[in-house]
Order: C-alpha cells, then sequence, then structure tokens
C-alpha cells in the first residue's frame, strides 16, 4: 500500500513539473494537438449518432405497432351483421324487438365467412325503432328502422351494454355515460365526450348490410 | 456450532454492533413493519402463482370452450390443492399493503417525524406507496377475467389521455391498445419482475436510511431517559415480537382470504360483448369519484394540444402527490427532529392530516354518486367541504380538549433541547 502511494506520487509529481516547465509549444507539437482534438470530436459524434439512432429505434418498437388481420379489419360495405352471441346467425331486421334494449353484432364478409370479431373496436350495437321516431341526420342511415352504432364508449373505452329503458337511451355501465339512438346517439348525460360512431346500414336480400364503415374513429381518446 | 461460525464469519462483532440495535416500543411503529410482512407475504405467494400461470391471451379450448390462456390458468391454480385459498391470500396481502402503508404515513404525518433529517424517507415512503398501488393494478388486470380487462381498459383509457406522451406512453406500457396479444406478457413482466425489484430495493433503501438516522424517540422516552435511546435491542427481543405479529398478520390475511375469496373468476367469466357494472378497487375509488365530478364539456387545447376531462380529472390526484413530496420541505426548522411531536400539540397540522382523509373519504362517496342521486353541484359541496369541515371539527376538538391544559404546561427553552438532542 505504502509503496503504491509513493509510486504513484511520484509519477504525479514528474508530470506535474513537466506542464508547469510550459516550454513553448512548437508549431508542430500545436498542429498535433488540433487533429488529436478533431479527432476526438468526430469520434464522440459518430458514438453519440449511432448510439442515439440504436435507442430511438428500439424505444420506437417498444410500442407494438397494430397488426391487422382479416378478423380485425374494420366493418366494409356489402358486409352482413350477425349476433355477437350466435356467430352464426345473420340478421334480419324481423329478429329485433321496437324499441328494445340493442342487440350486440359483429360484420361478417359474406364471401370469406370471416366473422370480424377480432376486435372490440368492431362490435356494433343494433336497435330498431319506428324510423318516424328518428331524428333527420339519423335517418339515412337507418335501414327498416333499424340504427347501429359502435359499442364503444367514447369515455374510456368501456362497452356501452347496458339499455336506460325509461329514457330509451344507451347507458355505459363504467362511468354512466347516456347516448340516445334516435339521434346519432349524442351524448345525453354523463363523461362521454362525443356521439357514438354511426355505422349506416341498408337492407339487401332481406338482410341487414353494411352501407359504408363506421363515420367517425372508433374508441376513446381518438 | 457457533463457535466455528464465530471463527470465520465473525458473527459475535456482527450482533454486538447490528443485532443489539435499539427499537422504539409503540404501538403505531408496527404500521411499517405490517406493511413489510404484506410484501413478504405477497413475494412468497407470487412465486406460487407465477409458476402457474400462463401469461398469454391465446385462445385455447378447454372442455369445450373457448378461453384465453391466462384466465384458463388461473382456473387452473384455482383447481391445485389451496390454489385458490394462496390466490386470494394474495389478492389481501396486497390490499392490507396499501392500507397499512398509508396509515403508516399518517402516523407520519401527523407526529412530525418527516421532519428534517428524514426527508429522504418520506419520499422513498411516497414512492413506495406509488409503486405499491402500480403493482395491485398490474396483478389485477393479469387473470383476464370479464372484470379485470374491463378495469384495466380504463386504466389504457386513462393513461392514453394524458397530454403529448400519453397515447405513446400506454401504448408502451400496455402493449398497444389493451387488449392486444402484448398486453398481458407485458404486464406480467412488469408485475411478477419489474415491480417487485424496485420495491425490494426502495424498501432496503427505506430501511436502511432509518437504521442509519435511528428511529424516532416516542414522546416518554424524552421524560424517561433524556438525550438517550430507548428501546429493546432487535435482536433477540424486537425480532420475537416480529415474530409474533408476522404470525398473527398471516393467520388475519389467510382468515380473511379463506372467508371472502378474491376475484372469483369463475363467476366472471372471461371477457366477453359486455361490459360488467364494474368499480374499482377501494384504493381507486377517490379518483374515480373524481372523475365523475368532471363534465364532458371542460375541455381545452393549447397551441394545437388537447387537454380532456380525462385529464382535467388526474390534475387534482397529481396535484396531491406532487404537495406530498414537496411536503417535509415546507418545515423550515433547522433542529434536527428527534423526538415525537404529540397530535395534540398541532391542532392545524393534525387537522389537516384528517383533511386529508376527508378529501379521500368524501371523493370516494362521490364515486357512488350515480347509485345514491347525489347531483353535480352537490358532489363539488360535499368534495370541497367535507376536508374543511375535517379539518376545523379535528383543530377544534383538539383546542378544546387539550387547549388549555397545554399552555399551563411550561415549554422547555430551546437551548435545552438542543443539548439534549446532540
Amino acid at each position: 500500500m505504502i509503496d503504491d502511494d509513493i509510486k504513484t506520487g511520484g509519477a504525479g509529481t514528474a508530470a506535474a513539473a513537466i506542464s508547469r516547465g510550459e516550454a513553448p509549444e512548437t508549431e508542430g507539437e500545436e498542429l498535433i494537438r488540433r487533429r488529436r482534438f478533431l479527432q476526438a470530436g468526430i469520434g464522440v459524434g459518430i458514438a453519440l449518432t449511432v448510439g442515439g439512432i440504436s435507442i430511438l429505434s428500439v424505444t420506437s418498437s417498444l410500442r407494438p405497432a397494430p397488426t391487422v388481420t382479416p378478423e380485425t379489419e374494420p366493418p366494409a360495405p356489402g358486409d352482413k351483421l350477425v349476433f355477437a352471441e350466435d356467430q352464426s346467425h345473420v340478421v334480419v331486421p324481423d329478429d329485433l324487438q321496437l324499441a328494445a334494449a340493442p342487440k350486440t353484432v359483429y360484420a361478417m364478409d359474406p364471401a370469406s365467412k370471416v366473422v370480424k370479431s377480432g376486435t372490440d373496436n368492431n362490435l356494433a350495437l343494433v336497435s330498431r325503432f319506428d324510423p318516424s321516431s328518428l331524428s333527420a341526420d339519423t335517418k339515412p342511415h337507418a335501414a327498416a328502422g333499424v340504427v347501429a352504432y359502435s359499442a364503444i364508449c367514447t369515455h374510456l373505452c368501456c362497452m356501452v351494454s347496458l339499455w336506460d329503458a325509461q329514457h330509451q337511451w344507451l347507458h355505459c355501465p363504467c362511468h354512466h355515460a347516456e347516448y340516445d339512438p334516435r339521434n346519432g346517439a349524442k351524448v345525453m348525460a354523463g363523461p362521454a365526450p362525443r356521439a357514438l360512431p354511426v355505422l349506416p346500414l341498408k337492407i339487401a336480400d332481406g338482410q341487414l348490410t353494411v352501407a359504408a364503415g363506421f363515420l367517425t374513429l372508433v374508441g376513446c381518446n381518438s | 456450532m457457533l463457535k466455528w461460525f464465530d471463527e470465520r464469519v465473525y458473527l459475535k462483532r456482527f450482533y454486538n454492533k447490528f443485532l443489539r440495535k435499539a427499537f422504539p416500543v409503540h404501538h403505531s411503529f408496527f404500521l411499517g413493519e405490517i406493511t413489510l410482512f404484506s410484501f413478504v407475504t405477497l413475494v412468497l405467494t407470487g412465486i406460487f402463482l407465477s409458476i402457474n400461470f400462463e401469461p398469454s391471451i391465446r385462445m385455447i379450448t378447454e372442455g369445450g370452450q373457448k378461453l384465453p390462456a391466462a384466465y384458463a390458468s388461473v382456473r387452473f391454480i384455482d383447481s391445485l390443492p389451496f390454489g385458490m385459498v394462496i390466490r386470494s391470500i394474495h389478492h389481501w396481502a396486497a390490499n392490507v399493503m396499501i392500507a397499512a402503508a398509508f396509515l403508516h404515513m399518517i402516523r407520519i404525518l401527523i407526529t412530525g417525524a418527516y421532519k428534517k433529517p428524514r426527508e429522504i424517507n418520506w419520499i422513498l415512503g411516497i414512492c413506495l406507496l406509488g409503486f405499491s398501488i402500480f403493482a395491485a393494478f398490474t396483478g389485477y388486470s393479469l387473470p383476464f377475467d370479464a372484470f379485470s380487462a374491463t378495469a384495466t381498459k380504463i386504466g389504457y383509457g386513462i393513461a392514453s389521455s394524458l397530454p403529448i406522451v400519453g397515447r405513446w406512453f400506454a401504448g408502451v406500457f400496455f402493449g398497444g391498445q389493451f387488449p392486444t396479444e402484448h398486453s398481458i406478457p407485458r404486464l406480467n413482466a412488469i408485475h411478477i419482475l419489474w415491480l417487485p425489484l424496485i420495491l425490494g430495493v426502495f424498501i432496503v433503501g427505506h430501511v436502511l436510511i432509518m437504521y442509519l438516522q435511528k428511529h424516532t424517540q416516542p414522546r416518554y422516552a424524552e421524560k424517561v431517559a433524556p438525550g438517550k435511546i430507548l428501546g429493546v435491542p432487535f435482536f433477540p427481543q424486537q425480532a420475537l415480537i416480529m415474530a409474533i405479529l408476522f404470525s398473527f398478520f398471516v393467520g388475519v390475511v389467510a382468515i380473511l382470504a379463506a372467508v371472502f375469496i378474491a376475484n372469483p373468476i369463475q363467476v366472471f367469466g372471461p371477457p366477453g360483448p359486455t361490459t360488467p357494472e364494474v368499480k374499482p378497487e377501494w384504493y381507486f375509488l377517490w379518483i374515480y369519484g373524481f372523475l365523475q365530478m368532471i363534465p364532458a364539456s371542460w375541455k381545452f387545447s393549447v397551441i394545437g394540444i388537447e387537454f380532456g376531462p380525462e385529464f382535467l380529472g388526474l390534475v387534482v390526484p397529481i396535484l396531491v402527490v406532487i404537495l406530498g413530496f414537496i411536503f417535509p420541505f415546507l418545515d423550515v426548522s433547522r433542529r434536527k427532529f428527534r423526538y415525537l411531536e404529540l397530535p395534540s400539540r398541532f391542532p392545524w397540522r393534525t387537522g389537516a392530516a384528517m383533511g386529508v382523509i376527508g378529501f379521500f373519504a368524501a371523493s370516494t362517496l362521490i364515486a357512488y354518486r350515480h347509485d345514491l342521486g347525489i347531483s353535480m353541484a352537490l358532489s363539488w359541496v360535499i368534495v370541497i367541504g367535507t376536508p374543511l369541515l375535517f379539518t376545523a371539527i379535528t383543530a377544534g376538538i383538539i383546542r378544546l380538549a387539550y387547549g388549555p391544559k397545554e399552555r399551563r404546561l411550561p415549554v422547555p427553552p430551546a437551548a435545552v433541547q438542543v443539548q439534549r438532542g446532540g
């Protein structure tokens, strides 16, 4: 231990003496110093760039990219509707009682028979009303009095699965947002920021058919 | 045998130096220990659960039923001998941990033990409480039944409502828009590895700092042996007390767990196309209640960045946490704190602590606003009024009960206290 201390102490004083000597730098020495500085600068620059790009690429992959499969594709025009609870049953207007609690449905591609139940965002609510009771801007999207809306609450993405029979409103069980299905699923009460997205319907071969995809973005905070 | 070890690992020196540490005795000092016992119980039961759990929402067919693998594996755990009780103990120990940590914090608050030199431990303690709640939330998501999936989805919605970083942060934490195939593996890794690791490190730091700074002395110690550390040695006396308390703790939690089975996932069923009527766990109810008081119309945008009602609902909870962090620095006395202060000597501080409890209680009550038919305006009156009322009543009662008597006691001059403290 003691020996070591003496050695380092000795080396330190020697180095200090050299630097204190301050012999006037020759031009060559100064050039070497500059070159060293530039080399170090370039080296640090390259290291930071490579390291930064690596870190960025890793952090960006932390949030997985959404994958789309036939089951998770959004409803498209021409799709049929099937009940979420019984996916072999294609919905016809007569399956639905007038002004009753809504049913949950998924879209089904009629060609491939794939039911698009791979994501909650494809879940829709259908209810049937007297066509004359629908508001003017709801009517064009309804078929035989049947209206369809996304089942995903625009507040915090719960499923709007309750029916407020007194007001005839769709009711979200999580934070009690309420939507009026006769009037474009506009927010009637509670914390939801916007109306439920509309799924326009038409009738083809007597079956409920998707006329166009969801008119607004499905989900919360979007 | 002991001699053999002593010659090799210097047992006697270790014993004299560390295990004779004096532990002051007061029943309110056990709250921190109970928190620690909960953590130990959680780790032990967690080992059993983690080796049987399959973190995946891959659909598997079991008995003709298509089920997510995570849900099916929790059913498997329930079918093992004592499996359901162990899962239930895990659940109840988590609840006890959060409750005990909170009460421990209130004890520190009303006795002034957060003051210099213990500010670091106060901050570590708040972090520990935060991480515990975080751990409870991630654990709740894992069985992937109808309830837990809904609750976690709401958590995703709230996290992604944070301005600017929200969507990215929620995407990283929940593995995309919950639920995706990445969600449960990711939450599982956070729950069974990273959070226990972080909690473990913070607990070691918390205890080590307490050990170095020495535990605060109860008030009576100043009268019995002024200027000296009063307490029982860690080994064997305090260790025995801890062993007894730990056994008692395990017994109580086991009875709770056996009588009230946690999250009966068989009843809830796997996630389906409907949302069950879900309320968050009790330690989230105050945030839930607060969110219910923010109307949907409360939103604004600054330079293109949207601040929605969910974010505004989070502002107050975030402020509560920030206030907690800076609280010990509001005390400006330079003196090193040694003896606990009597809550009755500080009517306004004790009152404020009761006000904090009042705020949590009132916000929790508002969580049932819809069931109780409380209007929005009345909610605001309750949430603002209750803390003020609690504070005033507590301070008033203390003034009435202790005021005249305290005033008759001569306050010892500061110089004498410094001498004793040194």
